[in-house]
């Protein structure tokens, strides 16, 4: 739909308060047409293999949407879309997106449930506070990993020469531009002057002024915009979304359903996460992503939220050409095998059943650049490994792993994990002798379990 | 006529049910009864919202029932309020909270728990919203006399805000006045320990666990 509609509604439609958009229309609807439609969740299964319900759970979701539409917080005025309109949209998807130059041009896909092409990787510093000393180095080992296909989300800078930045302030949009050029300075060290980069500069007011065709991001750079959950928008996504587009950049809309949330359990929270494609692919999103989150366990490798994932993905997937990925937020922080653990559980889940991949990142990472460009390199191997595994094959290997981390779900317990400097030689930019052989020894037993990793 | 155990059961099921008109009309009953009202808030409303917040904690239940509870136990417990007021009695709450998200940030669901969950343990909660400027909310707190000022912020670069409202009330010399609570993704004790605040709760129910202990401990 032509941005100037959406942003007519956001004026022009019907006036209501947030809370009863989300109590009666969002909460009500998801619970009424959860029980209608029969979504359900044994709370057993870690990965959907009911074709027929991820069907249904789409049908839930698109009549979930058309009821409710979605939330301008700002002009407190639902924008609601006729049933026309969200198919129209839903037929003219563009499978296939091209991102980043020359050549490190990459295209990104729709993909199919069980679908045998290798996922898109969209993979950096995702969430994580990176020093400024640190930026442009930490960036660089992601762009050097070649089986990454986008640097996604570089990290972010809050704070200059110890000065932490307000958000709004003119040092956040000066530290937007320093976050474009250092972004743009990495993938070049790295050998991919073209290569895409995704995100956001967090300081979202300041933002667009990192874009620049030279030195910043650029019109090839898909740009990431975040729903509020659930199915709410503010200005200063707007305001981004009509600049991007305008601009040219590949619309990379993201949203977190939040299991426990407003959709309920893990069935009406399914049903959201459906509602909440569409409405991003009626905001003009491209590449939608998909944050299967928890509301007690505030991270997205817990059973419901894998269960979810899987359910979500497999109603897209199945029934519309959204190109989907899914992000992998984790107890476990860098450094630790149960990072591992995480992530390739939901990675799994994630990529039978249809989506591309994005992250992983630790759901509360600790202090600044607690990442690790190494872990982002299994991440992407077991994706493309599980590229072409069926869901039943899937699934006792996701049940294997959640056993060895079920018990550490809480932030506090998960393992601390470290940052990059204690992670990478910083002489030579490669990783320490210890995080080598932690890399070895899990990919192996990962391997061990059936994972078919080269 | 109703016994008063009968009418409590009327008031817990009107939360079991998330059913505000329920609550009401049993409020009432024990008003036109003559039961003892603080009695009836305490066996009525107060224990089973409690427990529907721990089943919440145990996901098995979800937010909007928990809000349907609450805003049940609110409807209640107003009715209650007013006739004990009439009385010349009042509610005693445990201690007065604002609570908002703080400015920048426009995140709502984390904040609008922990309101809900201190509303449901006997506090007086003034929820302040969204992207809440630092002035305002210090003038929140002053206006309804607060004992607590909890701050939610949910970006790594919006948390810079609560120690803004720390620093002001600092500045105003009222910094005393209140215990202050931070919360939030990216918040952490040694970020509460930076900014100068009382205490740091990861979730709504170490946010209502720590404030029950600190008012025990101010005898309150």
């Amino acid at each position: 739909m032509n941005f100037n509609e959406i942003a007519k509604r956001c004026e022009a439609g019907r006036l209501t308060e947030s809370k009863d958009f989300l109590m009666k229309s969002v909460a009500a609807n998801a619970m009424k047409l959860g029980k209608e439609y029969d979504i359900t969740w044994d709370g057993k299964t870690f990965l959907n293999t009911d074709d027929d319900m991820a069907d249904r759970c789409f049908q839930a979701g698109r009549e979930l949407f058309i009821n409710t539409g979605i939330y301008s917080m700002n002009s407190s005025r639902v924008v609601q879309f006729s049933k026309r309109e969200v198919d129209d949209a839903l037929r003219f998807i563009r499978p296939q997106v091209a991102m980043g130059a020359g050549k490190d041009r990459v295209f990104i896909h729709h993909r199919q449930v069980e679908d045998a092409r290798k996922p898109f990787i969209f993979c950096g510093p995702f969430n994580a506070n990176v020093h400024e000393d640190m930026f442009v180095r930490l960036n660089e080992v992601f762009s050097r990993e070649r089986i990454v296909d986008c640097l996604f989300f570089p990290g972010y800078l809050n704070e200059v020469d110890g000065q932490l930045i307000r958000p709004t302030s003119a040092l956040a949009t000066r530290m937007a531009i320093l976050y474009g050029q250092w972004a743009r300075e990495a993938v070049r060290r790295g050998g991919r002057p073209g290569m895409a980069i995704a995100g956001h500069a967090v300081m979202a007011p300041g933002e667009i002024a990192c874009t620049h065709e030279e030195w910043g991001l650029r019109s090839t750079d898909p740009r990431a915009m975040v729903l509020i959950s659930e199915l709410q928008v503010d200005d200063v996504t707007l305001t981004r979304l009509a600049y991007y587009q305008a601009y040219g950049c590949p619309i990379y809309m993201a949203f977190t359903p939040l299991v426990g949330g407003y959709g309920g359990n893990v069935a009406g929270t399914s049903v959201v996460a459906v509602a909440s494609f569409i409405a991003s692919i009626m905001l003009g999103g491209e590449i939608v992503h998909i944050g299967p989150q928890h509301m007690k366990y505030k991270q997205q490798t817990n059973q419901h939220s894998l269960f979810l994932a899987s359910l979500a993905n497999q109603a897209v997937a199945r029934n519309s050409n959204i190109i989907a990925t899914t992000s992998h937020t984790t107890s476990g922080r860098p450094g630790s095998a149960q990072y591992a653990y995480e992530f390739s559980a939901l990675a799994l889940t994630a990529v039978t059943s249809g989506s591309n991949v994005s992250g992983p990142r630790p759901a509360e990472p600790l202090g600044n650049n607690n990442v690790s460009p190494l872990m982002g390199k299994l991440f992407a191997e077991v994706a493309h490994a599980a590229a072409g595994m069926s869901r039943e094959q899937a699934a006792p290997i996701v049940e294997a792993l959640y056993e060895k981390y079920k018990d550490n779900l809480d932030l506090e317990n998960a393992p601390k994990g470290q940052p990059f400097e204690e992670l990478y030689d910083l002489n030579t930019l490669t990783p320490t002798p210890e995080h080598q052989a932690l890399y070895d020894q899990v990919k192996q037993e990962l391997a061990d379990l059936g994972i078919p990793l080269v | 006529m109703a016994d008063a155990e009968q009418i409590y059961e009327m008031m817990r099921k009107s939360i079991q049910d998330y059913d505000s008109d329920a609550a009401v009309a049993a409020a009432e009953l024990a008003v036109a009864e003559g039961l003892d009202l603080l009695e009836a808030v305490e066996k009525g409303f107060a224990n089973p919202i409690r427990e529907l917040g721990e089943a919440f904690d145990r996901m098995e239940i979800f937010l909007p029932e928990l809000t349907l509870g609450a805003d049940a136990m609110k409807a209640g417990v107003a009715v209650l309020e007013k006739a004990l007021n009439e009385q010349g009695g009042k509610l005693e709450k445990k201690a007065t909270v604002v609570v908002g998200t703080v400015e920048g940030d426009i995140h709502d669901i984390g904040k609008s728990v922990v309101a809900t969950l201190l509303q449901a343990n006997g506090y007086e909660v003034y929820d302040l919203g969204v992207e809440v400027p630092a002035q305002r909310i210090i003038e929140a707190a002053e206006s309804h006399n607060a004992d607590v000022i909890a701050m939610s912020a949910l970006l790594s670069t919006t948390m810079l805000y609560q120690r803004d409202v720390i620093e002001l009330l600092t500045n105003k010399g009222i910094r005393d006045k209140y215990f202050i609570l931070v919360g939030g993704a990216p918040v952490t004790q040694a970020w509460a320990d930076e900014i100068g605040a009382d205490g740091f709760a990861h979730d709504a129910f170490e946010a209502v666990q720590l404030l029950d202990g600190v008012m025990e401990g101010r005898g309150k």
